[in-house]
């Protein structure tokens, strides 16, 4: 970084103005007896993109915060910190390359999605559980390992739908089992503690299954085969083709953006399942009922559904949605039996991001991380520590969101946590 | 005069007891030594069932010979992740729980690094197999060994073997950042600039799945080589996205990290991996000796694979090296299995091994570093290339050093 005072001396100016932003528009808030839910991150965000003067008259007039008060505030403070950025190392790629940034948004959309997309399954158990299940990451490998048995290994010639399909069903089947089994005691009060009894059953299920597959598998990594090649596409024209250019295993828009043949199925097909879920939740009597015993278990009961069945089904579905993502990953990552854990932990990170229990958030949520981790990848000037900061990135943003507004994004104050008390 | 002769007494007991105690330890059968590898995540896990496997034919080749002492041999495996933290618990368990006399093995560098000062601390004589970091020996620590090549060394042959790459003049290095990667980076990228050479270092966590971003970057770089120093499944993923990316072994000169010797693992995770280039430790098959080829017999027979890894022969040699020490130190004493090592000449499956520095003559009498200290001078390091898809590592082409060379360097571009 050529002028790092610059950029020091913003991001110093940015956070000591949000912090007194955060606590003095609270107590303003408060001393005028009005909603302080969000007056806290309002404040903090005014005062990172406006410093002083914005904070002023946000302390005078103390309009009621709107989400229009947030979001535009959010866009100054980014934008703020870009231009900082980019005055302190205007020869970072990520200033002097619009491609180079283009391929970046574009890696970090398509990571994101795919990360949004396991998150949904844990953000749907929690909602209609009250149960963060620890196992997520093993659904997720098991997906996976199901999928480059039956494409690779016992049915080399069988398409990859098969194997897709195969993995769902299991994982599906095994984890409406286990809810059964094991969680039903948590709804009928034979347990005193259900929200630790949930996270430590869930946790020697992950164990479980970790171990078994590793005991019977093997710990080698294994990949199954790309599930299609990209037909060779040259457009507009053969000799000058940039609009679009593929080979069999890339794809390469506007002679910019690079995308791998197995993340951009691996995208769409998350793209198209949300859509599905989406619609199945919002449109189907099940999907609806789903959401009744998320919103009030009490009430869903009092009308005719029967919580219990409820619960089985977001396990079995939530359970399903993270092997269908390992699925579409296992022809894009070597796989082995510890594959889930990292993806496991982002997904808790973006679920508290979105918002507990919101399944729009957890998309928009992983969208979020997979931009931050791409933009940190590929901005930070330091290409040693570039990369290896990943995991730090999705830890900042959780702390931040737990600090500036704990029920996420998109989350409500309670989303869930009646664990059966019908 | 009562006290005295009570003290006298006491002492006397005391020395008995603790006579007694060495004896029961002599006596224990079996014998134990200690076998570190990598058998889960985010440890290389190819590489350490490769070095388990090796190691239990160790104890079997051991125990047909009349194995130590008069007593058989047991080689108790234990798994370290690939993690300095577990690699410390499992030393510290396989010492004062399973009771072994010397230890063996081990396949990164973090993990040596992080136990060899309690079996130091502890008197255990370990001898490590794969672990490359030069602190290791550095550290001059009585009880240990290595049969490994230093980093400085393994780092020279990936520089030298780059500056042969035509036209080379920028150089991509993507390491992982353990004690194993960081050195070895700073050590290449040192020995590249002083063949005129410029290079970047890429960091990336050791259990790293999504390269995407990373190799934006080093595209973005137009990099003439690539060199990858990642161990375990971050090896296989970063050269099959780079090579989606348009930037693999048959688009750019690459070298990729040591998993790529699993040929089976390589060609399934890396089906586009045809050119890179690989280094290998140890001589080529062609002048293995009978020791060498009767293991990878019997190693292929029991695992399938095409042929035995460099560190499962080293892995061997570190357990039947320890064994020899034994017998010949007549004891299974920490301080005379030292002694015996420091004067031992065995005829490994690499070859005949010897340790020139120690307490009895220290490196500086020669003017050597401190690395040297109980470092066995003569692994061999080639660099080989696959040339052909599927090809085992062990028949493709060595391409440098000259002593080995077996046929030319294919530079695609």
């Amino acid at each position: 970084m050529e002028f790092s005072n610059i950029f020091w001396s913003v991001l110093a100016w940015m956070v000591f103005w949000a912090v007194v932003g955060s606590i003095v528009t609270r107590r303003v808030y408060l001393q005028r007896d009005l909603d302080t839910s969000n007056a806290g991150l309002a404040g903090s965000l005014l005062g990172a993109s406006t410093g002083p003067i914005g904070l002023i008259y946000l302390w005078i007039k103390a309009p009621e915060v709107s989400s229009r008060m947030l979001v535009v505030p959010a866009i100054g403070a980014i934008g703020l910190f870009l231009i900082s950025f980019a005055l302190a190392d205007p020869s970072n790629l990520c200033v002097t390359s619009g491609s180079f940034v283009a391929s970046q948004i574009s890696n970090g959309l398509i990571i994101g999605i795919i990360y949004g997309f396991m998150a949904l399954g844990l953000t749907l158990i929690f909602s209609i559980l009250g149960v963060v299940s620890f196992a997520h990451g093993e659904f997720y490998m098991i997906g996976g390992m199901i999928t480059y048995f039956v494409t690779t290994v016992w049915f080399p010639d069988i398409g990859p739908i098969a194997g897709i399909a195969a993995a769902c069903i299991a994982t599906f089947m095994l984890g409406a089992i286990f809810e059964r089994l094991f969680l039903t005691p948590m709804y009928s009060g034979k347990v005193d503690r259900p929200v630790e009894y949930g996270i430590l059953i869930t946790f020697g299920l992950a164990f479980t299954l970790q171990y078994f597959v590793q005991a019977t598998v093997g710990a080698n990594p294994v990949k199954a085969k790309r599930f299609f090649d990209f037909p060779s596409l040259r457009l507009p024209s053969a000799e000058d083709p940039w609009l679009i250019k593929t080979s069999r295993g890339n794809m390469e828009l506007f002679e910019t953006i690079s995308i791998s043949n197995p993340r951009f199925t691996a995208a769409v097909a998350c793209i198209l399942v949300f859509i599905a879920l989406m619609y199945f939740l919002r449109r189907t009597w099940t999907g609806k009922a789903l959401r009744a015993v998320s919103l009030d278990r009490d009430a869903a009961a009092i009308a005719g559904i029967n919580p219990d069945r409820m619960n089985m089904l977001a396990f079995a579905l939530g359970s399903m949605i993270a092997a269908l993502a390992g699925a579409m990953l296992v022809q894009a990552f070597s796989w082995l039996p510890q594959v889930g854990a990292i993806p496991a932990m982002r997904s808790f990170v973006i679920v508290v991001l979105g918002g507990l229990g919101s399944i729009p958030g957890a998309f928009l949520g992983g969208v979020i991380v997979g931009l931050v981790e791409a933009a940190g990848t590929g901005c930070i000037p330091d290409a040693q520590k570039a990369a290896s900061y990943i995991p730090a990135y999705g830890m900042i943003i959780l702390t931040l969101t737990l600090l500036l507004r704990p029920t996420g994004l998109l989350g409500r104050k309670f989303s869930s946590g009646t664990h059966g008390k019908v | 005069m009562k006290k005295t002769i009570i003290s006298v007494a006491g002492l006397a007991a005391v020395i008995a007891l603790s006579f007694s105690v060495a004896d029961a330890q002599a006596a224990s059968c079996p014998i134990k030594i200690g076998g570190l590898a990598p058998l889960s995540a985010p440890g290389a896990v190819g590489g350490g069932e490769a070095m388990r496997d090796a190691m239990l034919f160790a104890e079997r080749d051991i125990n047909a010979a009349g194995g130590v002492l008069g007593c058989d041999v047991k080689v108790v495996i234990a798994d370290t992740e690939g993690l300095p933290e577990k690699a410390a618990a499992v030393m510290e368990k396989l010492i004062t729980q399973d009771g072994v006399v010397g230890v063996g093995g081990a396949y990164h560098s973090s993990v040596g690094v992080a136990s060899k000062d309690i079996s130091n601390a502890r008197s255990i004589p370990t001898v490590f197999a794969e672990t490359w970091n030069d602190t290791i020996t550095g550290d001059k620590q009585k009880f240990i060994f290595r049969i490994a090549p230093l980093s400085s060394w393994a780092s020279a042959t990936l520089w030298q073997a780059a500056l042969l790459v035509p036209n080379v003049k920028n150089v991509a290095i993507i390491t992982e950042n353990t004690d194993y990667g960081i050195p070895a980076a700073e050590e290449t990228a040192k020995g590249l600039e002083s063949g005129g050479v410029k290079s970047t270092t890429f960091g990336v966590d050791i259990g790293m799945q999504d390269f995407s971003g990373i190799i934006e970057r080093v595209k973005a770089g137009k990099p003439d080589y690539i060199i990858v120093l990642n161990t375990g499944e971050a090896g296989y993923n970063f050269a099959q996205q780079a090579a989606d990316a348009g930037i693999g072994p048959q688009d750019v000169p690459f070298q990729a990290g040591q998993v790529a010797l699993e040929s089976k693992a390589w060609w399934e995770n890396v089906p586009d991996g045809n050119y890179a280039f690989v280094q290998r430790i140890g001589t080529p098959v062609s002048t293995w000796n009978d020791k060498a080829k009767k293991l990878n017999e019997d190693y292929k027979a029991k695992t399938g694979k095409g042929a035995i890894e460099s560190y499962a022969l080293e892995a061997y040699d570190s357990i039947s090296i320890l064994a020899q020490a034994i017998n010949e130190a007549n004891s299974t004493d920490g301080n005379k299995i030292v002694t015996a090592l420091e004067n031992i000449s065995h005829d490994g499956t690499l070859g005949r091994i010897y340790f020139p520095y120690g307490t009895q003559k220290d490196p500086s009498v020669d003017g050597k570093g401190d690395e040297w200290w109980h470092q066995w001078p003569d692994p061999a390091m080639t660099m080989i290339q696959y040339q052909n898809e599927g090809e085992e590592s062990t028949d493709s082409v060595i391409v440098w050093p000259d002593a080995y060379k077996s046929g030319d360097a294919v530079y695609v571009k």
